[in-house]
């Protein structure tokens, strides 16, 4: 099953010299084969959003004081927030992952004098970072530092 | 209906002469306008199948007396002497251009250019890129090319036909393959540099688009096509499909096998002496054949073979110097030639003969030049060396550009309207021809019965009946194919009429090597006839000429310019 | 030729716009041998079944990159796939985002430009002289570009990828990847005037990391490395010209 890509993809400056079929998608895209991963990782775009929002109304509610943090936490007790939260987590881990896995062959040969640390290092160094900062943010929010 | 441009120079072909021809060209003038045609987009040319390297002087223990005395030694003393020491006194400074053009030449750990050995090169003088040499030269040479915006390019253009007015060429007419319709390509010199013709042959390491057009073109315009009965057979090519693995396979240390394990070359005597598997490639492919013949061949679905091992290479260094020999030999043949010896049997590679051109890259036709596989300065005479041709085609390149440039610049235009005359009419015979639906004949049938008729009588091993009979089935097969019925009628991009353009050209180019093949009573390179096995200096010391004509073709004899080195016993 | 082997079925796309407004499909029973590439049955379609079907090939080792396609669903080099890994119908098609000229054939000028745009060449402040003799490399340098160096331009990357179906300035995996090649080369003094090209209207930062490029690249390129490194190169590049003057050597 085809269906057009965007009419102008590859299309040369001047117009061709004679006339050519439109542009096709590949069969896969975007929810097929390999696409599907893609178009996930993508996806998470909307959680990001959503999330920014909830961290944007959680932060406003620390500055107004005990009872509205507690009204949020409150508010956050049910099924269809903890499941949003709960995909979101997974979301955010799938992301992580993908992109820590791409993390080491984006990295020139070398900056300047400055060479990339060997592959392992990297992937190390950033999940120790990732689950680092992980542990620290859930002990503060958690109340255990403050 | 043509459409008519106009430029300084008109270059067709854009592989590595071409290019470099275009390159050298703007070099002379960055103001000229230089058209290059071709059929194919440049990165798709021939070129870039190429693999174990370039020959050129580098190292301390070579010099050029030596690279030229192998030449000439490889070319069983055809080879034009002039021409050879232009060529080795040129090549080291080619090489280096294309290294700053960005050319990854594989190193040495102290940073300058590694070379390696090849067949019968006396020391190592073969630049190299892995071994992927003309993918890496071809890509070099156009996306340098790139940089200049005087280089017109005709890309997927069909050079039919040289336009000739006032004695001397004025332009092509071309067939734009997109739009179907015929081009008249104006510039006050042309140069040639459209390759070779394997695909005359059924088992050929060339690709689909060497058909010999060039050749045939200047053939038809009445310049002579030299020395064509030397068609090179390279050793190591994987049976069935023809697909080369490079000699560098041999450079780097691998071995020829037959099917008692016995490495022949050195336990028979097949006149390489010491020199083994590092022997001129005319050598080893008769060895090969005998060894078959003998018996000692391994049987397989697409005839007799024998075995290229280079197990004992270990893994790091396949990997390191032979990559792609290792992919190919996996994805083409089923074997990893770490773990298995790879099948291998001579097949057609490459042509040293082509249109007679000077050491200048001049023809007989004022304002026609030619370079590269298409043209016979004659640097390889009867055998060419491995290694030598990509060489070849740069120094022979370079000079065909400046040379045209210099004839553009003293040149006339011809008459628009004579030239824009043959334009169109060159334009209805195509038209007449595309989707010619009345005739008898299918094209892949006269494919098929053309093959037969050059594996035949055209082999490694020829005989005077044979030889004969080939040039008569050729002629037989052109009336056939002007009884060609062809089914495409469309004018865009139909490849049915760019097949039926090119078997014309092939046949041309078949009636030239088979005719030439059949006059040569000696054995002399890459010509070797069980009839007459020796080579004969006093009859036989001289270039073939073929020249075309319709009652069939006129044969004639040009002098070799000796003068430096001796014609002698070919000894290894 | 044909012996007897297993038949299988080729749906083939077909366009001719002097007859047809729109593509359509057609199918082909082909005889076919057990070693055979899908470019074989192709061309066994062009000699033997219908000398109307217009493709392009030529090297048949995979080299030249002229035969890139479709094969159901995914692109390839036909010159190179088994068909003995396909089942009973194969289908094949012209490369995916694309504008299609004829049949198989795509039209490949606007990759020509892209790849024109990321001038691959060196770019030295002063030429060499030839009597200069070849510049050295070490084998290190040599090796920090050479993956990216090996690209035949056969543009099944341009077919994978979804930034390149939506985003038409796009430069594309290849582009970027031979453009980085040539900034990573030690000769090369032109990283500057291409990461301008690398920010400009063809943007790298388009890149999604959908990473199909890489996924089938035939020669493991990996342009997606290439594509991400030139990000990064691209934004130092940017942040020191803020910290620094231009016209230095760096």
């Amino acid at each position: 099953m085809s269906r057009n890509a965007h009419p102008h993809a590859m299309a040369p400056s001047k117009p061709g010299r004679t006339r050519t079929a439109p542009p096709q998608l590949p069969d896969q895209f975007p929810f097929g084969g390999r696409y599907l991963a893609y178009t996930l990782f993508d996806l998470t775009g909307i959680l990001y959003v959503v999330l920014g929002l909830l961290a944007l109304c959680a932060v406003w509610s620390l500055g107004s004081g005990e009872a509205d943090w507690n009204a949020v936490l409150e508010r956050n007790r049910n099924l269809f927030s903890v499941g949003f939260h709960g995909i979101a987590l997974v979301g955010l881990i799938f992301v992580g992952i993908r992109f820590f896995g791409f993390f080491p062959k984006a990295q020139p040969p070398h900056v300047g004098p400055l060479k990339p640390p060997p592959k392992p290092v990297i992937l190390v160094g950033l999940y120790a970072l990732w689950i680092g900062v992980t542990v620290c943010l859930s002990i503060v929010l958690a109340g255990g530092v403050f | 209906m043509v459409e008519v441009t106009r430029h300084d120079i008109v270059i067709v072909g854009g592989g590595a002469a071409g290019l470099r021809a275009a390159i050298a060209a703007t070099e002379i003038d960055p103001a000229a306008s230089i058209a290059l045609v071709s059929k194919v987009y440049p990165m798709r040319s021939h070129t870039v199948s190429a693999e174990g390297g370039a020959a050129a002087v580098a190292r301390e223990d070579d010099n050029f007396e030596m690279h030229g005395y192998d030449t000439v030694k490889g070319s069983d003393f055809l080879g034009d002497q002039d021409v050879i020491r232009y060529f080795v006194e040129q090549a080291p400074r080619e090489l280096t251009l294309l290294e700053h053009w960005g050319c990854p030449w594989s190193r040495n750990d102290d940073g300058t250019v590694a070379t390696r050995a090849f067949g019968g090169m006396s020391t190592k003088r073969t630049w190299y890129a892995t071994d992927k040499v003309g993918f890496h030269m071809l890509h070099a040479l156009f996306q340098h090319s790139l940089r200049f915006d005087n280089i017109v390019r005709y890309d997927e253009h069909f050079a039919t036909r040289l336009l000739i007015d006032g004695g001397a060429v004025r332009g092509v007419a071309a067939l734009d393959v997109r739009t179907g319709i015929v081009r008249v390509v104006l510039g006050r010199a042309v140069i040639m540099a459209t390759g070779g013709a394997g695909k005359i042959f059924p088992f050929t390491t060339n690709g689909n688009i060497k058909t010999g057009d060039g050749m045939a073109l200047a053939y038809r315009a009445g310049v002579a096509l030299k020395d064509m009965e030397f068609v090179q057979y390279h050793p190591t090519g994987l049976p069935g499909t023809g697909i080369l693995i490079t000699e560098a396979t041999r450079g780097e240390g691998g071995y020829l096998i037959n099917c008692d394990g016995e490495r022949f070359l050195t336990t028979r005597d097949y006149g390489v002496g010491t020199k083994a598997e590092l022997g001129p490639r005319d050598m080893i492919s008769r060895a090969i054949i005998q060894e078959i013949e003998a018996g000692r061949g391994i049987p397989g679905p697409y005839g007799e073979y024998v075995h290229l091992d280079l197990r004992h290479l270990g893994e790091a260094k396949i990997d390191a110097r032979l990559p792609m020999v290792r992919e190919m030999s996996k994805i083409y043949i089923g074997v990893d030639p770490v773990h298995e010896p790879i099948p291998i049997r001579p097949v057609v590679h490459y042509m040293m003969g082509g249109i007679d051109t000077d050491i200048t890259a001049a023809t007989s036709l004022p304002g026609l030049y030619a370079a590269g596989e298409v043209a016979c300065a004659s640097l390889n005479g009867s055998n060419r060396l491995g290694s030598n041709s990509l060489t070849e085609c740069l120094v022979f390149g370079a000079s065909a550009g400046r040379n045209a440039m210099a004839f553009a610049k003293g040149s006339g235009e011809g008459s628009e309207d004579a030239l824009r005359r043959q334009g169109e009419e060159e334009a209805a015979r195509i038209v007449a021809l595309r989707g010619k639906q009345k005739g008898g004949e299918k094209l892949a049938r006269i494919r098929a019965d053309l093959h037969q008729a050059m594996e035949s009588g055209c082999g490694v091993y020829r005989v005077q009946e044979t030889m004969d009979a080939t040039a008569r089935a050729v002629a037989q097969l052109k009336g056939r194919y002007a009884d060609v019925a062809l089914e495409d009628s469309s004018s865009v991009f139909n490849t049915e009429l760019i097949a039926a353009l090119e078997m014309g050209n092939m046949l041309d180019v078949a009636e030239a090597v088979a005719n030439s093949a059949a006059a040569r009573r000696e054995s002399r390179g890459a010509h070797t006839r069980r009839d007459v096995p020796k080579r004969d200096d006093q009859n036989f010391l001289y270039h073939t000429l073929c020249h075309f004509d319709p009652a069939g073709p006129r044969l004639g004899k040009k002098e070799v310019t000796l003068g430096h080195w001796e014609p002698e016993e070919r000894k290894y | 030729m044909s012996d007897g082997h297993s038949k299988k079925t080729f749906v083939v796309t077909r366009f001719d716009p002097d007859q047809d407004a729109a593509p359509r499909k057609q199918s082909y029973e082909v005889p076919v041998h057990p070693d055979w590439k899908v470019l074989d049955a192709l061309n066994f379609i062009k000699d033997e079944v219908d000398a109307t079907l217009s493709h392009r090939w030529s090297c048949r080792m995979a080299v030249c990159g002229s035969c890139g396609m479709m094969v159901n669903g995914e692109p390839r080099l036909t010159c190179k796939e088994p068909l003995s890994q396909y089942g009973d119908t194969v289908v094949v098609a012209p490369l995916a985002n694309f504008p299609v000229i004829r049949d198989l054939v795509i039209d490949a000028d606007g990759f020509m430009e892209k790849l024109t745009s990321v001038k691959p060449w060196i770019i030295r402040a002063k030429e060499l002289a030839v009597e200069e003799g070849p510049m050295r490399q070490s084998p290190a340098e040599l090796a920090e570009f050479k993956q990216f160096s090996m690209c035949i331009n056969c543009m099944l990357c341009y077919s994978a990828c979804p930034v390149v179906a939506n985003e038409p300035e796009f430069l594309g995996p290849a582009a970027i990847a031979l453009g980085h090649r040539y900034s990573l080369d030690s000769r090369d003094e032109g990283a500057a005037e291409r990461n301008e090209v690398f920010r400009g209207e063809g943007t790298v930062f388009s890149c999604s990391f959908a990473n199909e490029c890489t996924e089938v690249c035939p020669k493991h390129v990996d342009p997606a490395a290439a594509v991400n490194q030139a990000k990064l190169n691209a934004v130092i590049d940017w942040a020191s010209s803020l910290v620094l003057p231009r016209g230095g050597d760096e």
